[in-house]
């Protein structure tokens, strides 16, 4: 084919009628002027002197050398501190584990009841919704301070801390996949004739059930990072042991608890990502 | 009506579930109109026969969906009554609407199954009206429950497939089971919402003979949503024609011509009116 052959027809086209007009591009360009706009303005505000946050830069400089020694510190672990961490870990593990097991059970109805598509009765829902924004507004670290305050010092309050934290975060997560999910299969289970419960359970949780386990997986990972500072406030697990590591300047042992934490994170990020894979 | 007849693969025993009677259909004045003002059935009175297959037949929009859901209540009717079986639908609530969905099958477009869910589970979900809520909850099925399911899985030919995952299954085999799901019912009544147009010629026929014999062999009331003549045609004892939420034809599918349909859809026939072979 020649060259010729392909341009006619473009030609023609050209010719036989005008070029094309596409329709008029949809106003609303300023909302991204206007977004960075925000951001700069918001940008200089936290820098201004008196009202923004107040970061001295010189400090950096000026304490360089009080840094570098800790950092010199935190590079030379001391591995004989190693058989006083590990009952602290097996700890911070078992806190982890049983918190998100209680969450687990306890958030699996409350997600069903969260949802507008498995829960029509809009008070309800609005109730469950309501006390589960209060719930996640409040960090795991002032639950612990409280709870410790409540039951004393120790496990428990860390596994509550947790339990709170963790059913605020999977409930909202699963109760949106819920709703972003086809209906359709819970039409044909009304039409059938079931209550909403039965509804549920036999048709809205076998499909629920993946993401679900994805969610609580993601909550474990999450517990075992926060059960290890819970501790700081008295909470159990390896923050006690943190506490009194710091409290000694002991930035040698410090550093392997921290090495201790990042093999464990690592692992059960290998392990929940290879069983996440299996969900699917 | 014969009760024992051969599933599709013949391996079906015969049946000791008594087939219950077939329930008549009665719509008097039948006006729905949705919230946001649009009016999808205007005015619509007909009397199915018990064990007749009826395709209600008419353009998207006209209103077939909408008539399909007031039989079992999925949508509520703006005024007029509508009766299955002696039983006022538009009156029942709660309890009461159950029961009478739990003698209503319902087949959808889309099939509407539990993806992650096996067959089985799927077909079971046809027993909830049935079942106490607490054998539901725990997954207890009862014996009888179970071997209901497998008798409606046997009939179309899917219980080879029985523990396999819906989602796994092609959209032709979904909709097998969807019908499973509705035979699990021991229904009285069979609502079916173009439950072909998801699917290819060949599929569609196979899907349709499996609604006919639900019909033919075990004489269950069968209303069926359909948009292409020739399916209508081919499957319907009688037709029903709707435009614009009104019934504008009322007579036997098998012979209305070509103009019938013209008249019903308001417009000449096009050759993706029929799904042909």
């Amino acid at each position: 084919m020649s060259a010729a052959d392909v341009a006619t027809p473009v030609r023609a086209g050209r010719a036989g009628r005008p070029a094309p007009v596409p329709p008029r591009r949809p106003a609303g360009r300023w909302r991204a002027v206007a977004g960075w706009a925000a951001v700069l303005a918001l940008t200089a505000l936290t820098l201004a002197p008196g009202i923004g946050v107040e970061v001295d830069l010189g400090a950096l400089a000026r304490n360089w050398q009080n840094g570098a020694d800790k950092i010199v510190a935190l590079l030379q672990p001391d591995w004989s501190f190693f058989p006083r961490t590990v009952e602290p870990l097996l700890e911070t593990l078992q806190m982890a584990v049983v918190a998100t097991a209680v969450a687990g059970v306890v958030s699996l109805p409350l997600s069903l009841w969260a949802a507008r598509t498995t829960n029509p009765h809009r008070l309800l829902r609005g109730a469950v919704r309501g006390v589960l924004n209060v719930v996640r507004a409040v960090p795991d670290l002032l639950y612990a301070s409280v709870l410790v305050a409540m039951v004393g010092v120790g496990a428990l309050p860390g596994i509550l801390a947790l339990v709170l934290f963790d059913v605020g975060i999977v409930v909202k997560l699963v109760s949106e996949q819920l709703e972003a999910a086809d209906t359709g299969a819970l039409e044909a289970a009304r039409a059938a004739g079931g209550t909403q419960l039965q509804v549920n359970r036999s048709v809205a949780v076998p499909d629920m059930m993946p993401g679900f386990w994805n969610q609580l997986l993601y909550v474990l990972e999450l517990n075992v990072r926060a059960s290890s500072v819970l501790g700081l406030v008295g909470a159990g697990g390896m923050g006690l042991l943190i506490d009194a590591v710091r409290s000694f300047y002991r930035y040698d042992q410090l550093s392997l608890i921290i090495l201790e934490i990042l093999v464990v994170v690592l692992v059960l990020e290998a392990v929940s990502s290879a069983a996440r894979r299996r969900l699917v | 009506m014969s009760v024992g007849l051969r599933a599709a693969q013949g391996t079906a025993t015969s049946s000791e579930v008594a087939v219950p009677a077939p329930w008549p259909v009665r719509m008097r004045d039948v006006v729905v109109r949705y919230p946001n003002g649009v009016t999808a059935l205007d005015g619509v009175s007909l009397d199915l026969e018990p064990g007749e297959m009826v395709a209600v037949v008419g353009l998207s929009g006209s209103g077939k969906s909408s008539m399909i859901r007031t039989l079992n209540g999925l949508v509520p009717v703006t005024s007029g009554t509508v009766e299955v079986g002696g039983h006022d639908v538009t009156a029942a609530r709660g309890r009461a609407l159950r029961a009478l969905r739990g003698e209503v099958g319902m087949i959808f477009q889309s099939f509407n199954l539990a993806g992650r869910a096996t067959v089985l589970q799927n077909v079971l979900v046809g027993r909830v009206a049935h079942a106490p809520t607490w054998r539901t909850l725990l997954g207890a099925h009862t014996a009888q429950d179970r071997a209901v399911a497998y008798e409606a899985l046997d009939r179309v030919g899917m219980l080879d497939r029985a523990w396999h995952r819906a989602s796994h299954l092609s959209g032709g085999q979904q909709q097998r089971v969807a019908i499973a799901r509705a035979l699990a019912q021991q229904p009285r009544a069979v609502l079916a919402d173009e439950p072909v147009a998801s699917l290819d010629p060949p599929t569609a026929h196979g899907v349709m003979s499996d609604l006919r014999r639900v019909n033919r062999e075990l004489g269950i009331t069968v209303v069926v949503n359909l948009h292409l003549l020739d399916l209508a045609r081919e499957y319907g004892t009688r037709l029903i024609g709707l435009r614009a939420g009104q019934v504008v034809y009322d007579g036997p599918a098998a012979d209305a011509s070509d103009r019938v349909f013209e008249d019903i859809y308001g417009r000449s026939i096009r050759p993706d009116d029929v799904l042909g072979s």
